[in-house]
């Protein structure tokens, strides 16, 4: 008999519990909170069964667009042949961790605005925008420092042969 | 790899064992929590987002009754308010803190307690006299009840349990807790009804002067030993009931936590051996190492001296 395309096919190690963190889950899954707009990563969570999204979404990132009882819906892209489409699929928050994707634009965004809002107190103008790393300054190179020329040596036959000979 | 040893059995635990070995949740291994139950009765529906859900924890040690109302929290759990039945003895109850009657005052301090401190005690005065009778909160118009669930640990969950004791005085204190009667003690199966009359015997401690008067009978020795308390307070049996009475008023006239009297020490008392310091510990092997050198030069000293 073939082997079949049944919704978990292929799944045995993809959903398998880490090692050595089998069991319970801790608290803190379902302590968290998400409102519609936050990025989410897809990680299903093997030991609970109920509201388990598709294989192909794991490890995927989405965002929020809808909050349930015990479940979020999180709208994730797929490519299908030629185009990308978005995907809202309803996920249990066991399956669903906060995404730090957006975690450096947020903290630029808050320190952005507070520069901004020093400026304009002290009647500056400034640009927060972000700057490419550009070439390394130059510099001199340490008085004394003594040049020593690499090359490569001619090839010894006698001293390769030492071995096998 | 198997270690090497004396052993004539093959050694179990290899290696691979405990490199295996998955330990359990620290307070799983220690006993103390069910998991099971706690994601139960912690998890909020989502859509309700930051809203706590208080648990009104009930715990028995050997010589006391803990009552929380406990929110949980990533940082860890928030207790709001706690009744001890330590505390009861303010209230004029010195004896038999941890029985059925002692219980039902623990679990009515605390809702007392809680309620006045959101403010809504004068609304939600619940059921001022005990009948044994089930007793729910009704909601009033202003504000609603305030809404905790039972989180019993560990314990078995039988009929008469005191646990259920706690839980009848909360209710009967004003607390909105989702209950059902089949586990109070009076709750007849054969009926499948709770018998107020048997309940309401329980809750002002019928059980035990009952009790008490069939050992000063049967077993006068035995009474002195095992209430010897009560009779050094001088309870007697026929007073216990107007003593739980007395009990229950005075909660009700004041629930507030009194500070305790006793000045902090200065220097707490030390219950752990203190950590040393990298230089300490190092001292500590040179001064080792220095009395092993003397001791062996002592005894090679000894032997030349006896050749």
């Amino acid at each position: 008999m073939p082997a079949g395309h049944g919704l978990r096919s292929r799944t045995r190690d993809l959903f398998a519990r880490a090692f050595r963190k089998k069991g319970p889950t801790h608290l803190t899954t379902y302590l968290r909170t998400y409102k519609v707009g936050d990025y989410v990563d897809v990680k299903v969570n093997g030991s609970i069964h109920k509201g388990m999204p598709h294989k192909f979404y794991h490890g995927r990132t989405g965002r929020v667009w809808n909050v349930t009882k015990r479940a979020i819906g999180v709208e994730v892209n797929k490519q299908v042949g030629n185009r990308i489409i978005k995907k809202r699929l309803h996920v249990r928050v066991e399956h669903v961790q906060p995404s730090r994707c957006h975690e450096d634009i947020l903290l630029r965004i808050k320190k952005n605005d507070q520069l901004k809002a020093e400026a304009k107190a002290q009647g500056k103008i400034i640009s927060t925008k972000r700057q490419p790393e550009g070439p390394k300054p130059g510099f001199m190179v340490v008085e004394g420092a003594l040049l020593e020329t690499v090359t490569p040596i001619p090839y010894d036959v006698v001293n390769d042969l030492k071995g096998g000979y | 790899m198997e270690p090497i040893c004396m052993a004539f059995a093959k050694a179990q635990k290899t290696r691979s064992y405990f490199k295996g070995f998955q330990v359990q949740l620290k307070r799983r291994s220690q006993g103390k929590t069910d998991y099971r139950a706690r994601i139960r009765l912690i998890n909020q529906d989502k859509n309700k987002y930051n809203t706590p859900k208080y648990r009104f924890v009930v715990r028995f040690t050997n010589k006391n009754i803990i009552a929380q109302i406990v929110s949980a929290s990533i940082a860890g759990d928030h207790v709001l308010a706690a009744a001890y039945s330590h505390e009861l003895s303010h209230y004029g109850l010195e004896v038999g803190l941890t029985n059925y009657a002692a219980a039902y005052c623990t679990g009515l301090l605390l809702a007392r307690r809680i309620l006045k401190k959101l403010e809504i005690d004068e609304e939600y005065e619940g059921n001022v006299e005990a009948t044994g009778e089930d007793y729910s909160v009704e909601p009033t118009e202003s504000r609603r009840p305030f809404r905790v669930l039972l989180d019993v640990g560990l314990i078995r969950t039988t009929t008469g349990n005191r646990v259920f004791g706690a839980l009848k005085g909360a209710l009967d204190g004003g607390l909105d807790i989702p209950h059902g009667d089949k586990r109070f003690a009076g709750f007849k199966k054969d009926n499948k009804q709770l018998d107020p009359e048997v309940h309401r015997k329980y809750i002002y401690g019928g059980h035990v002067s009952a009790y008490m008067n069939s050992l000063m009978e049967d077993e006068p020795e035995k009474y002195q030993s095992h209430f010897s308390e009560f009779i050094k307070k001088g309870v007697e049996p026929d007073t216990i009931e107007e003593m739980y009475k007395k009990v229950h008023a005075a909660i009700r006239a004041d629930s507030a936590q009194k500070k305790s009297e006793k000045k902090q020490p200065k220097e707490h008392k030390r219950y752990n051996l203190k950590k040393l310091t990298y230089e300490e510990r190092k001292a500590k092997l040179v001064e080792r190492l220095n009395a092993l050198n003397s001791a062996k030069r002592n005894n090679d000293e000894d032997e030349d001296d006896d050749e």
